[in-house]
């Protein structure tokens, strides 16, 4: 009796529409581009994303870590209704969001992981998210959780998120918090920006590559030796680490 | 009074930094002592605003002097809300002018990212009046905010002036290795383009998100001699040549004209006046950019251009690093970051170093004299001070 | 009890100050709290106001409206404002109410609405 396991193993995906990609100006003056991904891009994601693993600081190991795992779960047919949308300037990557659909009037938040720091370009691809969900799948409700305080401040606050404490969200199984229809209206005109058709020769640019990003965040000598400080009252594990770093680096 | 030199000077970079506040004062202090060539000093001044409460540390001149190892000199710590670095800079002078010591440290350094934004944004609105401002939620964006609605419909100053100041310094930080901001912004991204608005969102309208300096940790140190000590090290020399200070009333809505920087107009008279020079002899000046009005507000009343037209110099160029009057060449507080009790040394830092022809890329063509104009309050208790490069 | 807003006269020189100080700026030559309290008007005009977004943690609206007014009498007050569209030199009228909110505390102030 031959069982097609593959078929046992893999979801089903839902038809749903494609986002249309949008442009927009950052403070800098450069063009950021959010467009949706392909699976067969994701070998290309894992590399620029494998390094934030080990970077302790704001959170971006955990972020990355599960990023990854919603990548590669998504790359292999593992993981139902997934996107993912990148955010990209002159090619080169910006920022990853994702979610999932979880039903035809709910989605469900993943993740937002920026490269580049200081211009928004989080907060921008996270409203992308958003108005993917609303706008585009036409759903009624986002469940959405934060790992770091600045996601609170971001999503939580900013947007007025309602709470939904009774629903677990799929991250680890935390109280949820939901933007609903109504909220995003409201929140439209002051957060989410962008403009479309992006021009021919920037979108051509942003699907030729998504080339690495040139100032990410790096990893510390010593992994995790912020979280060993929280319980070392004499800080010398950061210190320590700190030193290591810089000698290293003077070395280089 | 005997002529006060400075002859040292040492900076850590102003980001958010994960030192203890003693060590990164100390940090600057070494760098400015290595710079002078002196071991020690006669006495030491730390300039700082918050370490009570920000950073659970008072005394903070003892635990500065001790972890520099120059115990059994003596150290005071100088508290002048935002004008604690110039503050300190100026008791500096006295002591080594009145003759009482040789040589002195004046450190001025913060630690503000110790705490949360909001924290943050509290302490420093405790310099308000208690009864009369704070408790009803007033802070300094609030100020500036009020300040900048009144200046705009009596002289014209547009969104697009403020706009320019924050772009004119930030690009100035792009050349300053220990700036804070290293992003280079432009008028299309945080002013004219579509998207504009979301990217620099109000934070107290009509001041914007790019018109407030940022929240950073950091400190900057200046050692200040008599002439034979100064001469003796063979470094560079620097004449601390005007001082002037002056206050204004505590609560803003109590000031005589609300577009007026009294304060500053009359610090800046003094300074002028011990240093013998005007404001046309003016080469470079770092003036405090706080919030992006007040850069224009300032360049008027230490009298680079007629009351209610410094917008339209900021406009022509003329304070640009190659115009007529360079204004924050280091980026300013806009750009470089503003730990409070540190600025105020920091401007110090700058304009010596612009002096004596050390500035790299941002360096001013023959600068010769030089101002800074450090802001306590809100234009409440104002120091300028006129440096005179020694050739 | 009403709640009022209190300037405060120099008894030698009968100079109004408000907020209170120890030492009157008109004469500067009061003896140690030598002034009597009156309460000021509650009209007066719009000088300037801002809306402002970034709060201290304790006050938990999106926005708060904050002036300064100069009232019927010249002495001029900040305070906040509940008025939807403001303008300069505008008619307005202040109340006391609660303008602050800390750990265990109410604080009243003066809150203008125009006139």
């Amino acid at each position: 009796m031959a069982v097609d396991l593959e078929k046992i193993l893999r979801p089903i995906d839902h038809a749903f529409e494609p986002y249309p990609a949008k442009y927009m100006t950052l403070a800098s003056g450069e063009a950021l581009v959010i467009r949706q991904a392909t699976r067969d891009e994701v070998p290309t994601l894992l590399k620029h994303v494998a390094p934030l693993v080990f970077v302790e600081r704001d959170y971006y190991d955990l972020v990355a870590a599960r990023v990854y795992a919603e990548l590669l779960g998504w790359y292999h047919f593992r993981m139902q209704d997934e996107y993912v949308l990148v955010a990209q300037i002159d090619g080169e990557l910006a920022a990853i969001v994702n979610g999932r659909s979880v039903g035809p009037k709910l989605g469900m938040s993943l993740h937002t992981l920026a490269m580049r720091r200081g211009l928004r370009i989080g907060a921008h691809a996270f409203a992308a998210k958003m108005e993917y969900h609303i706008d585009i799948l036409g759903q009624d409700e986002v469940l959405i959780v934060a790992e770091s305080p600045i996601g609170f401040r971001r999503w939580m606050i900013e947007y007025q998120l309602e709470e939904r404490f009774d629903t677990a969200h799929e991250l680890g199984g935390v109280p949820s918090y939901a933007l609903t229809r109504d909220l995003f209206e409201r929140a439209r005109s002051k957060l989410v920006v962008g403009r479309r058709p992006v021009p021919e020769d920037l979108l051509a640019k942003a699907h030729e590559a998504i080339l690495p990003p040139t100032d990410p965040p790096t990893p510390p000598e010593d992994l995790l030796a912020a979280t060993r400080a929280k319980y070392d009252s004499t800080l010398s594990s950061l210190i320590l680490q700190r030193w290591a770093q810089e000698r290293s680096a003077e070395d280089a | 009074m005997r002529d006060v030199y400075a002859v040292g000077i040492g900076i850590t970079t102003f980001t958010r930094l994960e030192y203890p506040l003693a060590e990164i004062a100390a940090y600057a202090s070494m760098a400015a002592l290595k710079d002078s060539g002196l071991r020690t000093v006669d006495h030491v001044y730390v300039a700082n605003m918050g370490s009570g409460r920000i950073n659970n540390q008072t005394a903070l001149a003892s635990a500065v002097v001790d972890t520099l190892s120059l115990t059994p000199v003596g150290a005071d710590r100088i508290e002048n809300g935002p004008a604690s670095g110039a503050s300190a800079i100026k008791e500096g002078f006295l002591g080594v002018a009145s003759g009482m010591y040789e040589s002195a440290l004046v450190v001025g350094a913060e630690r503000m990212r110790e705490v949360n934004n909001l924290e943050a944004t509290d302490f420093v609105a405790t310099l308000t009046h208690p009864l009369a401002e704070y408790i009803y939620g007033v802070t300094l964006p609030s100020h500036a905010a009020m300040f900048a609605r009144l200046y705009m419909e009596k002289y014209g100053v547009t969104a697009r002036h403020l706009a320019m100041v924050a772009v004119k310094n930030q690009n100035n930080a792009m050349l300053n290795q220990w700036a804070h901001l290293h992003q280079p912004i432009s008028l299309e991204g945080i002013l004219d383009s579509p998207e504009a608005m979301t990217n620099n969102p109000w934070v107290a309208e009509p001041i914007r998100f790019f018109d407030c300096c940022p929240v950073s940790d950091g400190g900057a140190a200046v050692i200040l001699a008599s002439r034979e000590v100064a001469a003796a090290t063979g470094r560079p020399m620097v004449r601390l040549a005007g001082i002037g200070q002056a206050t204004d009333t505590l609560a803003v809505h109590e000031r005589e004209e609300p577009t007026d920087l009294l304060a500053v107009r009359r610090s800046a008279a003094k300074a002028y006046e011990m240093a013998g020079t005007g404001p046309d002899d003016v080469d470079v000046a770092e003036l405090h950019d706080a919030f992006t009005i007040l850069e224009i507000a300032e360049s008027e009343e230490v009298g680079f251009f007629e009351k209610g037209t410094g917008h339209i110099g900021l406009e022509n160029g003329e304070t640009a690093i190659g115009g007529r009057i360079p204004i924050n060449p280091s980026g300013g507080l806009k750009g470089k970051g503003h730990p409070v009790g540190a600025t105020g040394v920091a401007q110090a830092y700058e304009i010596i170093t612009q002096l004596r022809g050390e500035a790299g890329d941002r360096q001013v063509a023959d600068a010769r004299i030089g101002l800074t104009t450090n802001f306590g309050g809100f234009g409440n208790n104002v120091i300028t001070m006129v440096y005179q490069g020694v050739k | 009890m009403e709640r009022k807003l209190y300037g405060y006269r120099c008894r030698k020189c009968e100079t109004l100050h408000y907020p209170f100080r120890m030492v009157c700026r008109g004469c500067g030559d009061n003896d140690f709290f030598e002034f009597d309290a009156e309460p000021l008007p509650r009209r007066g005009k719009l000088l300037t106001f801002t809306f402002v977004h970034n709060l201290p943690a304790v006050f938990e609206v999106a926005r708060l409206g904050l002036a300064i007014v100069e009232l019927e009498n010249g002495i001029r007050v900040t305070g906040q404002i509940e008025i939807d569209d403001p303008e300069l030199g505008m008619d307005v009228v202040g109340d006391i109410g609660i303008v602050r909110r800390d750990a265990y505390e109410s604080r009243y102030g003066i809150i203008f609405r125009a006139a």
